[in-house]
């Protein structure tokens, strides 16, 4: 009962590995372009473009005579799990909705309501009185609760009113949006110390609290890596034997697939739809929380205008692997690894950054063509299954 | 028509291959001047590709097609028409909130600079509805007339399109006797205005009473044609299958205990209109008998087994299994305290598509405790339990267990929703239109599993629209017309013209005459 077959399996990595492709060499298309239509790039560095896009996560910068050089750079590799880290993360959020049949456009919201509730946890609880650990387990802990929490509100509407999830959560991602802003707005947590800066919270390292490195900064010196890519695998790992071992993933999957089979057998769909809900956001929350709870990073509290990029990003991350938890953590570090290509673009060529944005959507909106290939890979098999049970 | 040549299409050795399935190999179809030629076969037999191959949807490999002894080219669809061949679906292809005559016209409407021309076209549809004795509203909404009307209206669309060649894709699948008998009559009536008429079906009565000769195809074989006046349904249905079958199920008289499941003066509201679809109805379903609901599709049969399974609440009334009350019991309740059901939409309710054979066998007892550890689904047990069942069940399946449940055939899958709900082994069993588009072979099978759990003991409620099936299987027949029910009947003193009267709400017994 192992769901897929393994031909399913390897149909399913192989649109995606296409789709990968196609995107690249879209992206290399609009360098080539840029290239040709700009006056201050000439060939060789549109070539040098293409050559870092593909490998920008293993360039090592420039060599005394001005030529690329690729190899293992700590770096940029321990940078790449780092952002990775919540977008592995959220795309869990988004295929664990997907496998029960419902599409969580709101783990941005969800993200929003963990990263808050981490960073009031993390920051108001001071480090003096209880130890900074427990700190930290309780502010990763409320994060992905309040996700959660944010993500069942959807799942309800759905679930007892029939109200369309798509639209509940596109509500509540502008709702968390602007009651984290306020939130962060009457609260005492903005960052008046750094007098150069406005808009931010304090970073959470203000209080001692920070995920622990776990070694991971002695393989990868000089990056921002900590051990949230591990809890984001272990997680992942978690999602998956829910999904395909459990009793609850067997009864999630049935009220995706069919719901009214799913009804049918006693299954109790409404339920299930909530608790999927919940669970898709309390991966978002996790995300959120990670991400600040690394320390490093601080939080523009001023969100009401815009949506965190990483609870979109989910989206493209499930549907590349297929809402597999397991894929999910490779397509994750797959989007990781683009956006360090377009910072070593900036960073090496006369390339701006603006470019490795368009170059990172056309593979983001390729990604849903892995469907597309999916099927056509497919489909010849399906034409044949479909004449055995001809004349119905 | 003298010098004509005496077949109208001529179909010759057509093959037709698909990866793995010679879906018609070696195909000969021969249909005269207006006849009606039957083409029977089992699903699967390739009756629906060898008309696909005619309609220019499918190219053979070998093989030609001839027009009045021309050899002619279909590569699609508009060719078929261009020749004047036609086809009425098994599932009508109207358009519901346009009214009849806009159905007729569609796709073929008369323009001058660009503006319809309906007035021509109403007489040109009333004259063909006068001369075939097709009786039409033509104003009305398809949504609003019955289901015997919407067939007129397709047939119409054929007319209007000086179609010579009529296919009639599984008419009577949707109708009531007394409509069958009318498009019996139509059918002749056309016939003798000179069209033809090729009639895919696998219902023997029928074909022996409309048809003048039968094509027979086997698993893409073709195993002969026929004159009806010279053959019989036994020798037919041998052909179909390739063995000699069951026709009448072989049963000793019920023997029946006590009440299993009880109903009392349960109503439930219609999802559409502001009234019942079910009315105070009063039953009761007695261990090791088979109790048939009978009636036309749409009277309230899915509303009541919705409320008795648990899918909806009725408004009021009891229902109790085995002496307890399960009124506002849950699906799984229901299921634990001793109800299994096979559902009347396969693919709605009765399976997960996308599911494998073996997460659909097991969809109503994946709960149970040999089947996981913990929270833990027992991967082993149910690959176990499914590979029994498919055995004793003769589920078959290109993969086995591991089959997506999508890609059988309806067959199959329906084999395997009786497979999962007979396993369960409890006491009742409700049971909707179990042989619903299968062939002659599933049938027989489904039957005589109906049979044997009744011997063993079990209450089965049977709702079906088929009438053959209502006369054959039960001990006794509840006739349900507007919601209520409106007889009761012992099989073998009713005659299925008698069941018809009831069924369209011609007559009615006195609700004491019946009633427990």
């Amino acid at each position: 009962m192992s769901g897929k077959n393994e031909r399913n399996v390897l149909r399913s990595i192989l649109a995606s590995l296409i789709s990968i492709l196609i995107g690249m060499g879209m992206g290399s298309l609009v360098i080539l372009i840029v290239g040709l239509c700009s006056k201050n790039l000439t060939l060789k560095s549109t070539w040098e473009g293409i050559r870092l896009i593909a490998l920008g996560v293993f360039s090592t910068g420039r060599n005394a005579a001005g030529e690329l050089t690729f190899g293992f750079n700590p770096a940029s590799m321990g940078n790449m799990l780092f952002r990775a880290t919540p977008i592995i993360l959220t795309g869990l959020s988004v295929g664990i909705a997907f496998k029960s049949g419902l599409f969580n456009i709101g783990a941005a919201g969800q993200y929003l309501a963990g990263t808050c509730a981490t960073l009031f946890i993390a920051l108001s609880i001071p480090s003096k009185i209880v130890p900074a650990w427990l700190i930290w387990l309780l502010a990763f802990l409320g994060g992905m609760a309040a996700g959660a929490l944010w993500g069942a509100i959807p799942g309800m509407l759905k679930a007892f009113l029939n109200i369309n999830e798509v639209l509940a959560c596109i509500m509540s991602n502008w709702i968390a949006a602007n009651v984290v802003t306020w939130l962060f707005d009457i609260s005492n947590l903005k960052n008046i110390v750094e007098s150069t800066k406005s808009g931010y919270i304090y970073k959470t390292t203000f209080n001692g609290i920070a995920t622990p490195k776990l070694g991971l900064d002695k393989l990868f010196p000089g990056s921002q890596v900590n051990g949230g890519i591990l809890i984001a695998i272990l997680l992942a790992v978690l999602m998956y034997i829910l999904i395909s071992r459990t009793t609850l993933g067997y009864e999630l999957k049935a009220c995706g697939a069919n719901r009214y089979a799913a009804r049918y057998a006693g299954i109790k769909d409404r339920r299930n739809m909530v608790l999927s809900m919940a669970i898709a956001g309390a991966m978002a929350g996790a995300a959120g929380s990670l991400y600040y709870l690394s320390g490093n990073t601080e939080f523009y509290w001023s969100t009401y205008q815009i949506l965190p990029a990483a609870g979109f990003n989910g989206i493209p991350v499930a549907l590349l692997a297929s809402n597999n938890p397991i894929g999910i953590i490779f397509t994750g570090m797959f989007m990781s690894t683009l956006s360090i290509s377009g910072l070593q673009l900036t960073n090496l060529t006369a390339y701006n950054e603006y470019i490795t944005d368009v170059i990172i959507s056309v593979i983001v909106y390729l990604s849903a063509f892995s469907l597309v290939i999916r099927m056509w890979l497919g489909g010849r098999r399906k034409k044949a299954a479909q004449i055995g049970k001809e004349d119905e | 028509m003298e010098g004509a040549p005496p077949y109208v299409i001529e179909m010759l050795h057509i093959t037709k291959e698909f990866p793995g399935v010679r879906a018609n190999d070696d195909i000969t179809l021969q249909l005269k001047h207006g006849e009606i030629h039957a083409l029977l076969g089992e699903n699967g037999a390739g009756k629906s590709t060898l008309m696909s191959v005619l309609f220019g949807l499918y190219k053979p490999e070998a093989g030609e097609i001839r027009k009045d002894g021309k050899t002619v080219r279909i590569n699609d669809p508009n060719d078929a028409t261009a020749l004047h061949i036609g086809m009425v679906h098994q599932h009508f292809k109207l358009i519901e909130v346009f009214s009849v005559l806009d159905n007729i016209i569609l796709g073929a409407e008369d323009t001058k600079l660009g503006f319809l021309q309906k007035k021509d076209a109403r007489k040109k549809v009333q004259a063909l509805s006068e001369r075939y004795g097709l009786k039409v509203d033509l104003d009305a909404k398809v949504e609003d007339i019955t289901v015997g009307m919407q067939q007129r209206v397709e047939i119409l669309k054929m007319l209007y399109r000086e179609n010579e060649v009529l296919i009639f894709d599984e008419p009577t699948a949707v109708l009531t006797p007394q409509e069958i008998g009318e498009l019996m009559h139509i059918m002749r009536g056309l016939t003798r205005e000179g069209k033809s008429i090729l009639f895919i079906s696998h219902k023997l009565n029928e074909i022996m009473e409309v048809a003048d000769r039968v094509t027979v195809l086997r698993k893409g074989k073709h195993i002969g044609t026929v004159h009806t006046k010279e053959t019989t349904k036994t020798e037919l249905s041998r052909m179909m299958v390739g063995r000699p079958v069951q026709m009448v199920v072989d049963k000793e008289p019920a023997d029946a205990g006590d009440d299993v499941l009880t109903v009392k003066d349960v109503s439930v509201p219609s999802r559409l209109y502001k009234r019942d679809a079910v009315s105070k109805v009063n039953f009761s379903v007695r261990a090791g008998e088979i109790l048939c609901i009978a009636g036309i599709d749409g009277n309230g049969q899915t509303e009541l087994i919705h409320a008795l399974t648990g899918l909806e609440r009725p408004s009021c009334g009891h229902i109790s299994l085995c002496g307890i009350d399960i009124t506002s019991a849950s699906i799984r309740q229901r299921s634990l305290k001793g109800m299994s059901h096979i559902p009347e939409d396969r693919h709605k309710h009765g399976l997960v598509l996308d599911f494998t054979l073996e997460q659909n066998l097991v969809l109503q007892r994946y709960y149970e405790p040999r089947f996981r550890n913990g929270i833990f689904i027992r991967f082993d047990e149910v690959r176990s339990y499914a590979n029994a069942l498919i055995r004793q069940y003769d589920v078959r399946s290109g993969q086995g267990p591991i089959t997506p449940v999508r890609s059988m055939s309806g067959g199959n899958q329906q084999k395997t929703i009786i497979a999962r709900e007979i396993d369960r082994d409890l006491p009742l069993i409700v049971a909707v239109q179990p042989t619903r588009g299968l062939d002659v072979g599933a049938i027989e099978y489904i039957h005589g599993q109906l049979v044997a759990q009744r011997d063993a003991g079990k209450a089965i409620l049977l709702v079906s629209l088929e009438l053959d099936e209502v006369m054959n299987l039960s001990d006794r027949i509840l006739v349900m017309y507007g919601g209520e029910i409106v007889g009761q009947f012992d099989p073998a003193q009713v005659s299925t013209e008698e069941l018809g009267l009831y069924m369209a709400g011609a007559k009615r017994q006195k609700e004491e005459a019946w009633r427990v």
